[in-house]
């Protein structure tokens, strides 16, 4: 698995000249006292120019650990980064500083993000300032208005004297200052209020319209990753489960995996509780990830596990009757 | 949230007001600022000692031998017919100088170890932490005997032997400030900036390290001063004329039978100062790690 | 259909009547509950949404008096559970009401759960406790409870240590052990926040059969829309420590009168619609409970805000419909087709 030049291009993958972002075989490890945990397995995935990928699963299945492998914090174990088809994880202290300006990353808590003893100016100019750009004030300012905010009364200030929502446009505020290719958000809004989440999620449309970015957004919300994405990726226990157009895979879902995830959001209408209980519910916890099931991940809690599932590992096809295509499952019984 | 009406010129001086009232403002209490008031007594002394219009400490007048306080000596006088209240106020320059380079010493070097250990882990901070824990084990009264036989008596040696014993300390505060900070995220924001190493380390660790560790200072400076005391009792501190707190104690305690205030004057005195030193830091620390919490 | 209607006890489980909580703060007072009334009948579920911030866990946890005492400036009104008033109760008294009469469930069930205690001795103390049960028999109900709140493998699970069970399953021994006394009434604080979305629907069904099947009252306090819609019998929307609204729940997503419930409703991303969909995102944010500002505290973000929803705070009034209650001057009052909303 760690000898990526034998590797055949993993199906999934995109043949488009707009690919500005490209995951092939990464694999994550992290040491666990005397163990090593494989928190992502082999992933492989692209996204467009201004497109926004949204990576979904539950917690432990290694979605902000690819994030946060893409901006190589840190590296990935195995497997390569192409960065406008650049090889980040391939790259030297210097030139990975410099090609990484052009990824950006928000994060979950907002608050933690922000340096408690620096003044907002100071935080949003940071990268300017380690690169020395011409014009800093300037762009400062323009970056503070783009999200919303006004530099003159907000500038002086610090971190704690703003609420979560307002801390997470700083947090966006300082990630656009560099003009990025690319904003990888993790979870960027699943600390926030309900009523300060729609704000964010508009203002990072917004952002991506005005700064022309393309997006990778982590979430566990699947109601909020249909939001904002274009494509969407399902990852179980480290490994990608399904791929392809955010409509296809909500509308359809290929892998009984993410069909379970969709039938467990809680329905809105009263009236149609029942309706969803013809799903059937899925059983017991979430493995190991330092002890994997053997063949597919999945099967310990798939309604429809067979006997190969477990001897197996299935790989990556095609979904046959998609409603559009590049639509992928890595499934021995596709839905 | 600000209303947008203000003008940018007021607003600077409000935001140092605001800062002010942060730090300053509530929530402190009388006893705090007692606290405050008496550590600035005790420095303005021992800086301006030599001016002040008090009686030569050195100088022995037979007739006032023991002399209670309030008689011609405000706080009276010692064994040698010294007084007490000139002496006291020359001991606090002992005491203050040995607390501001002991704790100096502690801090810059145990802190700094103590922010590389954190930041970069690995085998520097195994082996950092094995050297310190082997020194804090080490009998601390023992280990400073022996240095203070080794390098002398002189006021700056002491101070240097004092400090020595306090890196493990600091380095141990810093380097457990120095783990929750690394794992914040501005940390992460600041590499993927592409920042360099020394500025993550100065520009966002270390303002956020040198706070709780300055804190902890205050109330470590408490415990040199008794320290310094204990060396004085044995007869290891500063050389004899010279007046410190903890040599006042040591005589006085010959005339505890006669003359219980040549002991007990620089005991309360020394006693408030600590008690100060604790109080102030204290509060300090925990104001710092409030705002930590809120944040 | 779970019609609260039908419901054959009229007597009320619980009914709080104009309770006020102003806490101590730094800054201040907090006003955070004010003039909170409702009722809880037997067998019912009453889903309290709020946001963070909007009073719905100090109210919770005033209801068993366990808001730390130094923290409580003021309290008013009362509390009655079946009949009973317990807001004036000792410390002592209440002590025996917890467990056999309230029984709570927090939003983490790693901090609930005591680290150096087996599951067996942490389900089994309150039987000990409050039902004078030998050993043996609290180890033989508890393995009991463990396999109704769906332990696998309960009789050797029974001597494990938290850490050793997965978050779901934590959650599962928090719920037993709120469970060991029978009590009538279950406040659940977030019962499922820390929890995965597949995961938290298996708590959320575990909750709701246990509670029909024994008759239990339940106070579902949460923050997800979604949550209360699919498992409360009644909806009550928290905002700035007063109820704004309370309805059925088959009901107040139909004929929404409270501006914030609307807002609320309407901001959330839906599964259903389209990607890319403009959210109709709520401007600015939850109020400051210290000094609240005169009038409806959603007035400053409300769309429909008039001079007097500045100077007047709105009473609770009956909309059209029975059991349908709100607190606002111009409710909103047109009816929402509800078309498989997600």
């Amino acid at each position: 698995m760690t000898n990526t030049s034998e590797q055949a291009t993993p199906l999934q993958l995109r043949n488009r000249d707009d690919i500005v972002l490209r995951l092939e075989h990464l694999v994550v490890n992290f040491q666990v006292g005397k163990q090593t945990v494989q928190a992502v397995s082999d992933v492989s995935l692209d996204v467009a120019l201004g497109e926004t990928l949204g990576l979904v699963g539950e917690s432990g299945c290694g979605k902000s650990t690819v994030g946060r492998a893409i901006m190589q914090l840190p590296p990935p174990s195995a497997g390569r980064v192409l960065f406008k088809g650049q090889d980040l994880s391939n790259m030297s202290g210097e030139a990975l500083r410099q090609t990484r300006t052009g990824l950006q990353m928000i994060f979950q808590d907002p608050i933690s993000s922000l340096n408690p003893r620096r003044k907002v100016r100071d935080i949003v100019a940071e990268g300017l300032q380690i690169w020395r750009r011409p014009n800093q004030d300037a762009r400062v300012r323009e970056v503070m208005e783009a999200v919303g905010l006004d530099p003159d009364t907000v500038a002086d200030r610090r971190p704690h004297q703003f609420s979560g929502g307002q801390c997470q446009r700083i947090c966006i505020a300082r990630s656009l200052a560099l003009d990025p290719d690319v904003l990888i958000c993790d979870e960027p809004v699943s600390a926030l209020d309900v009523s300060v989440q729609a704000q964010i999620l508009n203002l990072l449309e917004d952002m991506k319209q005005r700064y022309q970015l393309t997006m990778v957004f982590v979430a566990h919300n699947l109601a909020v990753v249909k939001n904002v994405s274009d494509r969407v990726a399902v990852m179980y226990l480290g490994k990608l489960c399904e791929i392809g157009n955010a409509e296809a895979i909500y509308a359809r879902p290929a892998h009984p995996y993410t069909r379970a995830l969709l039938a467990s959001i809680p329905d809105m209408d009263p009236d149609a509780r029942g309706q969803q209980d013809k799903i059937p519910l899925l059983q017991g916890d979430l493995p190991s990830p330092a002890n994997p099931p053997s063949g597919c991940r999945f099967r310990t809690r798939c309604p429809n596990a067979q006997a190969r599932c477990a001897e197996v590992e299935p790989v990556m096809q095609a979904v046959a009757d998609s409603m559009t295509p590049d639509h992928f499952v890595a499934c021995h019984f596709p839905l | 949230m600000p209303a947008k009406k203000h003008p940018k010129i007021e607003s600077r001086a409000q935001n140092f007001a605001r800062a002010l009232q942060q730090v300053f403002g509530r929530g402190f209490g009388p006893g705090f600022w007692l606290a405050v008031v008496w550590l600035l007594i005790v420095a303005f002394c021992a800086l301006f000692a030599d001016w002040l219009p008090v009686r030569d400490p050195l100088d022995p007048v037979i007739a006032n031998r023991l002399n209670g306080p309030f008689t011609s000596n405000l706080l009276g006088a010692d064994g040698l017919g010294r007084d007490i209240f000139a002496r006291l106020i020359h001991g606090a320059r002992v005491s203050v100088v040995i607390g501001l380079t002991a704790v100096s010493i502690g801090m810059l070097i145990g802190g700094a170890l103590g922010i590389i250990a954190g930041y970069f882990r690995g085998h520097f901070e195994r082996a950092l932490m094995a050297v310190l824990d082997v020194i804090l084990a080490f009998p601390w009264l023992v280990l400073l005997l022996a240095l203070v036989a080794f390098i002398g008596q002189s006021l700056f040696a002491i101070s240097v032997a004092i400090g020595f014993l306090w890196i493990p300390a600091y380095a141990r505060v810093a380097r457990a400030n120095t783990l929750s900070v690394v794992q914040r995220e501005y940390v992460l924001a600041a590499k993927a900036m592409g920042a360099s190493t020394s500025r993550i380390l100065i520009k966002e660790v270390l303002p956020n390290v040198i706070l709780p560790v300055l804190a902890y200072g205050l109330v470590a400076m408490g415990l040199v001063i008794i320290v310094e005391s204990a060396l004085a009792f044995l007869g290891l501190s500063v050389e004899a004329p010279q007046p410190t707190w903890g040599g006042m104690i040591s005589e006085g305690k010959r005339h505890l039978a006669t003359a219980v205030h040549v002991a007990v004057i620089p005991s309360v005195t020394m006693f408030l100062t600590v008690l100060s030193l604790n109080f102030v830091g204290d509060r300090l620390r925990s104001r710092f790690d409030v705002k930590e919490s809120n944040l | 259909m779970r019609q609260p209607e039908h419901m054959e006890s009229n007597a009320s489980l619980l009914q709080v009547n104009n309770l006020s909580i102003r806490l101590n703060s730094a800054a201040g007072l907090v006003h955070a509950v004010e003039d909170v009334s409702f009722t809880l009948k037997a067998g019912q579920t009453l889903g309290i949404v709020g946001e963070s911030g909007s009073g719905k866990s100090v109210m919770a946890r005033s209801l068993m008096n366990l808001l730390p005492r130094r923290a409580v400036a003021q309290r008013k009104g009362s509390v009655l559970l079946s009949g009973r008033e317990i807001s004036t109760l000792s410390e002592r008294e209440l002590q025996r009401l917890r467990g056999p009469d309230i029984a709570m469930i927090f939003q983490d069930p790693m901090t609930a759960l005591n680290p150096v205690l087996t599951i067996c001795v942490q389900v089994s103390e309150p039987l000990q406790q409050h039902l004078g049960m030998s050993k043996q028999a609290a180890r033989a109900r508890a393995i009991e409870l463990l396999d109704a709140v769906g332990i696998p493998d309960a009789v050797n699970r029974i001597d494990q240590y938290p850490h050793q069970l997965s978050g779901g399953m934590r959650q599962r021994v928090v719920i037993a052990i709120a469970l060991t006394c029978n009590p009538s009434l279950l406040i659940a604080d977030e019962p499922t926040t820390a929890l995965d979305v597949t995961v938290q629907r298996q708590i959320l069904d575990l909750l709701t059969g246990l509670q029909k099947e024994r008759r239990m009252g339940m106070l579902l306090i949460t923050h997800d829309l979604g949550v209360v819609a699919s498992r409360a019998d009644f909806i009550a929307v928290m905002y700035a420590g007063r109820l704004v609204e309370v309805a059925p729940a088959n009901t107040l997503f139909k004929s929404m009168q409270h501006p914030y419930t609307e807002a609320l409703f309407n901001s959330i991303p839906r599964i259903n619609d389209a990607s890319h969909t403009r959210l109709q995102a709520i401007p600015g944010r939850p109020p400051q409970l210290h000094n609240p500002a005169p009038g409806c505290a959603f007035a400053p973000r409300c769309p429909y805000a008039q001079q007097r929803c500045h100077r007047e705070t709105p009473p609770v009034v009956q909309a059209e419909q029975a059991g349908h209650l709100h607190a606002c001057f111009y409710p909103v009052s047109a009816p929402v087709a509800l078309g498989g909303v997600r």
